[in-house]
């Protein structure tokens, strides 16, 4: 009996180890890569015989004068994603919600269109956003006049109503994501605790809030971490509907600056320390985050 | 009390052995097969391989794929073969596989491109290969030379703006400034019922690119004759203050346009003109419009015509292609330059060709669009090399974007422009 | 007690239609501007917007459905795509619920890096792994295969999917796994009999997104793939586009037909959106 359990241990880590040692080499590589010539002056000039400059690179991205600069930018970075993830898990926890009940019919339809924000190639709904976000021609603002009267948004032209035309964009694409996992999560609580609870005569907030928060968050856990993760460096919505910036370079991420800085400007020194910092930003986040949440604990214990 | 047990049915209980060994072995089948075809799309073979990679649109790919048959006609165990990507994913792309040590043997895509590349050493001098004879069959435009050395030779000149018109609302198109915002005036309605408000002129204007000819057309320009920026000019704030009344004083043009809005609006017939370059007129044309191609408009106060950059469209020899492959790379590269090809794609495809002989034949000279294009290129100025190019547009943009906002002077843009041009040229060269 | 029968009724009866009126906004927000797309695909002369609200165009024709199929090798884009995303999908369930369950039930040194590490993994901003993830496969030979595409993938999808899977089966008791074993099952027949049914939704939301990596994903393949031949939807799609004039058109009606099989395949795999088997007969 031993040894067979050993050989199932064994087994188990003959498929755990593998898929770690692919997980970790195709990402540490890089990370180094980027950790040494974030010390570097690694740019247009000295793309092939950049030498090490200490923290030359981490000054420039803390001071740099650049507009707008690197403290707004974070802010907005934050705000971006704070924003989207609540009304990614909101949304898509609350239509788990009422997709699940017993008495909806027709629920692989529902499914169906519900998911198609996720399932659509970003690109082309990302730019009919963007139409759907003009002056003068778009359907927001057709809308918002014909429908409801009130005056058009100037959606595009205006830091701030750009970056809510960005938000909206992208809490239209992400809640199918929370959608699933929530609909997923749900499964795994049982009948049995909704029906003790029904005849115990609670309410429907006191069951979210006692039975169906605390069971579904293992799950959903793991996809609100990832979700943040992945949420504040997004830069393709953000720069296919605002054009790249738009107006006047206003609308833009952290991740914007190693865009631009890498890919315009040859400077892949600088894009390097910018991307660490955002890498540390991120890692502190997400201790702080597991700690709270208990994520690494068990629900039943 | 014992546990009830886990509702499993009870034939679970001693599990079929051969369900087991097939979960066991399945991951490495997988693995397995994975490989196998993984290998499998590897080709192995004695052939030649050259790899072109371009930005070309879906017409200019198939006169391409015309002409590099033939070529491998001509060299059997020769085998060529192009890769398309997108414009700013071929220059980031290509400095990628370059500095890796690979990438293609030719890239193929507009002047510009040549800066970084020669700066970061990924492209082979080529006047040591084309001889100056060669050199002399086609237009000096045609030849990138940047630093002392050539490093692109072009067989197409082009990229350069055009006034689109509509011939059925714009029977003649405008001479100047002055005329285009009367034509303008006359052509611009509200929304009426089925469609949306119509415009005299529309096109991509919050683009610096698209900025340009008008910049030209007051007398300035984008950079002095050392290539430094020189955006805080008079004729900056004269642009500017023009593209602005544009909008909000002779109202011919959309309160907003980007590249698809301007392009929609015309292809629906509610906007009389548009700006755009030799890539769209045949898209144009295939929408069923009856269209005009005229060169830009001359400014009537200062008697400049509006002219825009011309990039020439060539090809440069990556600096990793080895030394046996060398010879057939040239070879090709003559191949496509060549009088007969350059022939078949202007006349199929209306691009500017460079060979000499070409510009001169009956077809060109006689064809209405070239002739008005090459007035236009003759109107134009060289799209500048040097990678400084980019940190210009990026400087532009926001100041530009500001004015048209609101949110600006023109001479307080183009002041800052100017600020923020040689900052992002200092970042970029440090 | 509760309330009167009557009074239940009418408020269950409420909640229903309530529910319905949520989900049919909902839906008509999602499909809105999905609707568009289609609207381009049908529409003539590759307009990528429009100035009016109408879902057929005028001229609405087929044609571009045609040609993608007759001018373009879309047949093939969808084969390449398909091989990948099944074998990436087929790693990711396999691996990930092994290891997500060896996280689960195992305490071993290194779990809470382990786990910190799939994170770790995913918080780098991509731009900057470029040139490095090129450097990395030109050394190991992987360029210009589906190795390394498959590969790349499955580093991509498995640190959300593995913790995924852990945190599922944090909510199914070990006592289950015991029962089992009392019963005569090893470790692993208690795994693959009784915890792994009982995970089905996760495993559910593991095929889905690793389906969804490997079929929507661009830059990574754009790097690895430069042969034509080789080239996923994606790459294929890209090829429509160009900075200024693309093709609208088809990339409407390839965006179409590129979503049917997601759709498709979240429909297929909702049969296993069921609640599990229940716990109550295990509590003492």
């Amino acid at each position: 009996m031993n040894r067979k359990s050993l050989r199932q241990k064994l087994f188990v880590a003959a498929l755990v180890v593998p898929a770690f040692v692919v997980l970790f080499g195709v990402v540490v590589y890089p990370f180094f890569y980027n950790l040494v010539i974030s010390f570097s002056n690694m740019s247009l000039r000295h793309i092939r015989d950049w030498k090490l400059i200490g923290l030359g690179q981490y000054i420039r991205v803390f001071t740099e004068p650049s507009q707008p600069n690197f403290y707004t930018v974070f802010v907005k970075t934050v705000i971006w994603t704070v924003v989207n993830i609540f009304f990614h898990v909101v949304i898509g926890v609350f239509l788990a919600l009422v997709l699940n009940q017993k008495e909806i019919r027709g629920k692989a339809v529902f499914r169906a269109v519900l998911v198609l924000p996720w399932a659509v190639p970003q690109l082309i709904v990302a730019l009919t956003w963007r139409g759907m976000f003009n002056y003068e021609y778009g359907a927001i603002n057709l809308i918002l006049t014909q429908w409801f009267g009130l005056p058009g948004v100037q959606w595009l032209k205006q830091p701030l109503e750009a970056f809510c035309a960005v938000i909206i964009t992208n809490v239209w694409l992400g809640f199918p994501f929370m959608m699933v996992i929530a609909l997923g999560a749900l499964q795994s609580i049982p009948r049995e605790l909704y029906e003790a609870a029904d005849m115990d005569g609670a309410s429907w907030h006191h069951k979210l809030r006692h039975i169906t928060v605390p069971l579904i968050r293992p799950v959903m856990v793991p996809a609100i971490t990832l979700g943040t993760i992945w949420t504040f460096n997004n830069l393709n919505i953000v720069w296919l509907v605002s054009n790249a910036g738009e107006p006047s370079d206003q609308t833009h991420l952290l991740v914007s600056f190693v865009y631009k800085a890498a890919f315009n400007f040859y400077r892949y020194g600088y894009g390097a320390a910018l991307s660490i910092v955002i890498f540390f930003i991120l890692l502190a986040f997400s201790l702080t985050f597991m700690r709270q949440s208990k994520a690494a604990e068990n629900v039943y214990g | 009390m014992t546990p009830a047990g886990p509702p499993v049915s009870p034939g679970a209980q001693a599990p079929r052995p051969g369900s087991l060994a097939l979960a066991r072995l399945l991951p490495a089948l997988l693995v397995a097969s994975a490989l196998l075809l993984a290998g499998c799309a590897h080709r192995a073979g004695e052939t030649v391989r050259i790899t072109i990679w371009h930005q070309d649109r879906i017409d200019i790919r198939v006169v391409l794929e015309k002409q590099i048959g033939r070529f491998m006609a001509l060299h059997p165990g020769v085998k060529v073969e192009q890769l398309f990507k997108e414009t700013e994913e071929l220059r980031s792309g290509f400095i990628i596989a370059a500095l890796a040590g690979q990438g293609p043997d030719i890239v193929y895509g507009p002047s510009d491109q040549v800066g970084p590349f020669e700066t970061m050493q990924i492209i082979l001098p080529l006047e040591g290969i084309f001889d100056s004879a060669w050199c002399a069959s086609y237009d000096p435009l045609a030849m990138t030379w940047y630093k002392g050395h050539l490093y692109q030779v072009a067989d197409k000149l082009g990229n350069h703006l055009t006034l689109v018109y509509n011939r059925k609302l714009v029977p003649v198109p405008p001479a100047t400034d002055e005329e285009m915002i009367t034509i303008g005036k006359r052509l611009t309605a509200p929304a009426g019922a089925g469609n949306g408000a119509r415009y005299g002129l529309a096109w991509n204007y919050t683009e610096p690119f698209f900025f340009i000819p008008f910049l030209t057309g007051f007398g300035g320009w984008i950079m002095d004759g050392e290539g430094r920026p020189s955006l805080d000019t008079r004729a900056t704030v004269d642009a500017l203050r023009f593209i602005k009344d544009l909008r909000d004083v002779h109202r011919i043009i959309p309160n907003e346009a980007d590249y698809e809005i301007a392009d929609i609006l015309f292809k629906d017939g509610n906007a009389g003109m548009i700006i755009n370059g030799d890539w769209s007129w045949a898209g144009y044309r295939n929408a069923g419009l009856d269209i005009g191609v005229a060169p830009l408009p001359k400014i009537a106060s200062t008697g400049l015509w509006c002219g825009t950059m011309v990039s020439p469209k060539g090809f440069s020899i990556n600096a990793n292609v080895t030394e046996e492959k060398k010879k057939l790379v040239i070879e090709l590269i003559r191949y496509l330059m060549s009088e007969e090809n350059q022939m078949e794609s202007t006349r199929e495809l209306y691009t500017m060709p460079t060979h000499m002989r070409v510009r001169g034949s009956e077809f060109v000279r006689n064809n209405e669009i070239l002739r008005n294009s090459q007035i236009q290129i003759d109107h134009g100025r060289a799209m500048p090399v040097s990678p400084d190019l980019r940190a210009i547009w990026d400087a532009m943009r926001p100041s530009y974007q500001a004015v048209l906002a609101g949110t600006k002077t023109a001479e307080q843009a183009a002041h800052d422009m100017q600020e923020l041009a040689l900052q992002r040229i200092a970042e970029m060269n440090e | 007690m509760g309330e009167p029968r009557r009074t239940r009724n009418v408020r269950s009866a409420l909640r229903v239609l309530a529910s319905y009126a949520v989900l049919g906004i909902f839906s008509l927000i999602a499909l809105f501007p999905v609707l568009q797309i289609v609207t381009i695909s049908l529409r003539p002369a590759d307009r990528l917007l429009s100035t009016s609200l109408e879902v057929i165009p005028k001229n609405a024709s087929l044609a571009n459905y045609l040609a993608l199929f007759t001018e373009r090798p879309f047949f093939l884009w969808l084969a390449n795509s398909t091989f990948v995303a099944l074998v990436v999908t087929t790693t990711g369930v396999v691996l990930a619920s092994t290891c997500g369950y060896a996280f689960s039930r195992f305490s071993f040194a290194g779990k809470k890096i382990g786990l910190l590490g799939l994170l770790v993994t995913q918080m780098f901003p991509a731009t900057m792994l470029l040139l490095p993830m090129y450097i990395m496969l030109v050394m190991l030979h992987l360029i210009n295969t589906y190795m390394g595409i498959v590969i790349m993938y499955s580093a991509t999808a498995l640190p959300f999917c593995i913790w995924q899977m852990k945190g599922y089966y944090d909510t199914i008791p070990a006592s289950l796994e015991e029962a089992g074993r009392i019963d005569g099952c090893n470790q692993f027949q208690a795994f693959f009999r009784i915890i792994l049914p009982l995970a089905a939704p996760a495993l559910v939301i593991t095929a889905l997104f690793s389906f969804m990596t490997a079929w929507t994903e661009y830059v990574v393949a754009a790097q690895i793939l430069q042969d034509t031949d080789m080239w996923t939807l994606p790459l294929g799609l890209k090829s429509f586009e160009s900075n200024m004039g693309s093709e609208w058109g088809l990339y409407g009606a390839a965006s179409v037909i590129v979503t049917i099989p997601v759709v498709v395949l979240f429909l297929s795999l909702s049969r296993w959106l069921v609640s599990g088997l229940t716990l109550g007969s295990v509590k003492g």
